[in-house]
């Protein structure tokens, strides 16, 4: 490109942003209304996705010297689930104490449990759950249930025993290793569930990938405009390669892409205290998801007659995108949809930024980079493929 | 068909020349099954302003698009100054100006901003730019305003602006595509006095207009043109010279108008007469002479007249004789 071409590519550059700046349409469509979006999604959706448990206070009655009255409530109360403020107290005194908001919930392990559990009987473990806590007492409730469960089968092992007749002690012994012992299955975080964006890092990540769809339009759908309105005559009358509107065009549009979606994910980032991890594999997906949308825009500029049905296919397309690649909700697809929508540039951007999230680097997020440049080629392709019938391109 | 005046009778600038700023050779341009421009050909000398005057779809604006290397031609040639024009000849665009029949501005710079990065795709720079900007902004008595956003501006101030763009970097042609289309008439005279100020510079000029009377006052030549093809090239005084130079009466009334017609014909100075329920026209020689003995005839005759109109020949007329439509159906 000779250097004339450049300062002229530059003058038309600079010009259609401070346009852009000026008509404050970019900085609403691309700034605020994603914003505004964000916080409405993050106060509908936000809380009820990602729930914070509280400390809880527990008074527990349980027989001296029981052991496996100790390890039950042990587990229930020791979990990694609840954190528990546990206070002993005498098994009359737990309804008062939980009545009066002294504690969220009460235990009572009854005289005899270890014994009974062994001997293959009935015990019954109370459980007094006030007004205070429901999520949390509900939490350590479940965790007692499970418990409660592995003793049960500890009792059904050693009536199980009693039928073979096997001796008294070991029946005792078998009883107690069946109810103690540890799990059987053990459950290991994977790839996938560390690459998960909270609901307000995806609320994020998703109203930015959405949303650029809006704003890379504002430079290449801006050709459509231009026809309307006169000024592509006058600059295609210019002493200049024809090509070189096209391209300020694109680089207006990959300007105001890379800008806007970097501003959404650095405020939304701060406001709904979601970090995405490393900023240059954030910076390399910003890029990739940029490009995507520009090269989408060539083709709605190539196949709209006017700047209306322009505008009309890009929020189709942003919508449709957008949904699909969860910007508002999750959405889940299987067989050949579910591949399609992997395919989705938005969708891959979020793939991408859940795996920074996770704590990646560039090095791991080539699939996301390789799907939206791999969707910036092909449409690129296309646009020189499909009929214009708009923008003169 | 191209109607061909005598060669004695055309101006000198019509003759081809070396110096002819713009020379057009049998231009074609077809979309599709329509041919919107066929076999069109003029020159176009320096200081000479040549007007394209035609309704609205007769492809004007197409042979100017081709003119100032927008769209290709699918026949014929175009050069400015000895240079081949197309849409990827880059050099020769400099010697255009083009001003577009719409207002090719942008509403959110200044008038002055809008000079500036015209003038910076034209390859105008610094003090050069700044002062040329600064003369063409008097020239086009936008100074005062030359901070204001455009769209704020009125629709004669955009459109001085849209003429102002085109003259910004001296162009030895400029292209006006009907400059006043919508314009009050204060602003059309002040349009049409810097046109003829471009002239007097040298300046070649192309202006397209479906409005005679531009056409009679600006043009040094103009061409007739209607469904993409020239009916008439010449000066204003050659072309009406192809209607016979007669003049037109109409007389509107009631009455026997049919026998008024009859009576009409038989008067010596009278070539046409045409009657309908209300109205009487009547082609003659020498109108104001003849009008008396016209209106007495049908008077006589038993028409009862509200109202008596002399036309003497004009572009209008010319067109309406060439194409048997008027310019602005």
């Amino acid at each position: 490109m000779r250097r004339t071409d450049m300062r002229q590519l530059w003058t038309m550059t600079a010009s259609d942003l401070r346009q852009r700046v000026r008509d404050k349409s970019v900085i609403i469509f691309a700034l605020l209304v994603p914003l505004a979006l964000m916080f409405v999604f993050n106060l509908t959706f936000g809380g009820a996705q990602d729930v914070t448990l509280e400390k809880i206070d527990v008074a527990v009655s349980m027989p001296d010297g029981d052991q496996l009255a100790a390890a039950l409530v042990a587990a229930a109360l020791d979990s990694e689930a609840v954190q528990v403020n546990r206070t002993a107290a005498p098994a009359d005194e737990i309804r008062g104490l939980v009545q009066s908001g002294e504690v969220a919930m009460g235990i009572v392990v009854p005289e005899g449990f270890g014994a009974a559990v062994t001997a293959g009987q009935e015990a019954v473990v109370d459980v007094v759950q006030g007004d205070q806590g429901e999520l949390e007492g509900a939490v350590v409730v479940a965790v007692l249930q499970s418990v409660l469960d592995r003793l049960a089968a500890g009792t059904v092992a050693a009536i199980a025993g009693g039928q073979l007749g096997l001796p008294h002690d070991q029946l005792a012994a078998l009883a107690q290793a069946a109810a103690t012992a540890g799990p059987q299955f053990t459950l290991t975080e994977g790839e996938a569930s560390t690459e998960q964006l909270s609901s307000s890092a995806t609320l994020v990540a998703g109203q930015a990938g959405l949303f650029l769809l809006f704003t890379v339009g504002f430079g290449v759908l801006g050709l459509l405009a231009e026809r309307e309105q006169g000024t592509l005559a006058r600059l295609r009358s210019m002493p200049m390669p024809p090509g070189l509107i096209v391209a300020a065009k694109g680089l207006v549009s990959y300007i105001l892409g890379v800008v806007a979606t970097t501003v959404l994910l650095v405020v939304g980032g701060r406001l709904f205290d979601v970090s995405f991890g490393s900023p240059p594999a954030v910076a390399v997906l910003v890029l990739c998801v940029v490009a995507a949308g520009v090269s989408l825009m060539f083709i709605i500029a190539r196949v709209a007659r006017t700047a209306e049905q322009a505008t009309v296919s890009q929020s189709i397309l942003a919508m449709v995108l957008g949904m699909s690649a969860g910007a508002f909700f999750p959405i889940t697809a299987g067989g050949a949809l579910g591949q399609l929508m992997d395919l989705n540039p938005i969708a891959a951007f979020m793939r991408g930024l859940g795996i920074t999230n996770g704590g990646g680097g560039i090095g791991d997020i080539g699939t996301p980079v390789l799907i939206m440049l791999g969707f910036a080629a092909l449409t690129a392709a296309a646009s020189r493929i499909v009929p214009d019938r708009g923008a003169d391109l | 068909m191209t109607t061909n005046l005598a060669p004695d009778r055309r101006r000198p600038s019509a003759e081809a020349s070396p110096d002819d700023v713009l020379v057009v050779d049998d231009l074609v341009r077809r979309y599709g099954d329509l041919t919107a421009v066929d076999g069109v050909s003029f020159r176009i000398a320096p200081g000479e302003t040549y007007g394209l005057l035609g309704p609205n779809g007769a492809g004007k604006t197409t042979i100017i698009s081709m003119v100032a290397g927008l769209i290709p031609a699918d026949e014929g040639t175009i050069t400015v100054l000895g240079q081949p024009v197309g849409p990827t000849r880059i050099a020769v665009k400099r010697h255009i100006g083009l001003v577009p029949q719409e207002l090719a501005i942008y509403p959110e710079l200044s008038g002055r901003e809008n000079l500036t990065f015209f003038g910076r795709l034209q390859g105008l720079h610094s003090k050069d730019l700044a002062h040329r900007v600064d003369e063409v902004l008097d020239l086009i008595g936008l100074t005062d305003r030359a901070k204001d956003a455009t769209k704020e501006y009125s629709g004669g101030m955009k459109r001085r602006l849209n003429i102002g763009i085109g003259l910004l970097h001296r162009p030895t042609l400029l292209i006006l595509d009907e400059p006043t289309v919508g314009v009050d008439p204060q602003s059309r005279n002040a349009i049409l006095e810097s046109v003829e100020a471009l002239s007097v510079e040298g300046m070649a000029v192309l202006y397209t207009t479906h409005y005679m009377e531009e056409a009679e006052r600006l043009c040094d030549r103009i061409a007739i043109i209607d469904s993409g093809r020239f009916q008439a090239e010449g000066t204003r005084a050659e072309l009406i010279r192809l209607t016979g130079e007669l003049d037109q009466i109409r007389l509107s009334g009631s009455g026997a108008i049919t026998a008024a017609a009859d009576a009409i014909r038989a008067l010596p100075a009278v070539q046409q007469a045409d009657a309908d329920r209300h109205t009487l026209v009547l082609t003659v020689r020498d109108a104001p002479t003849a009008v008396a003995a016209i209106v007495t005839a049908a008077s006589t005759a038993g028409m009862t007249l509200s109202d008596v109109e002399i036309s003497r020949p004009n572009l209008e007329s010319v067109f309406l004789q060439l194409t048997g439509k008027a310019l602005r159906d």
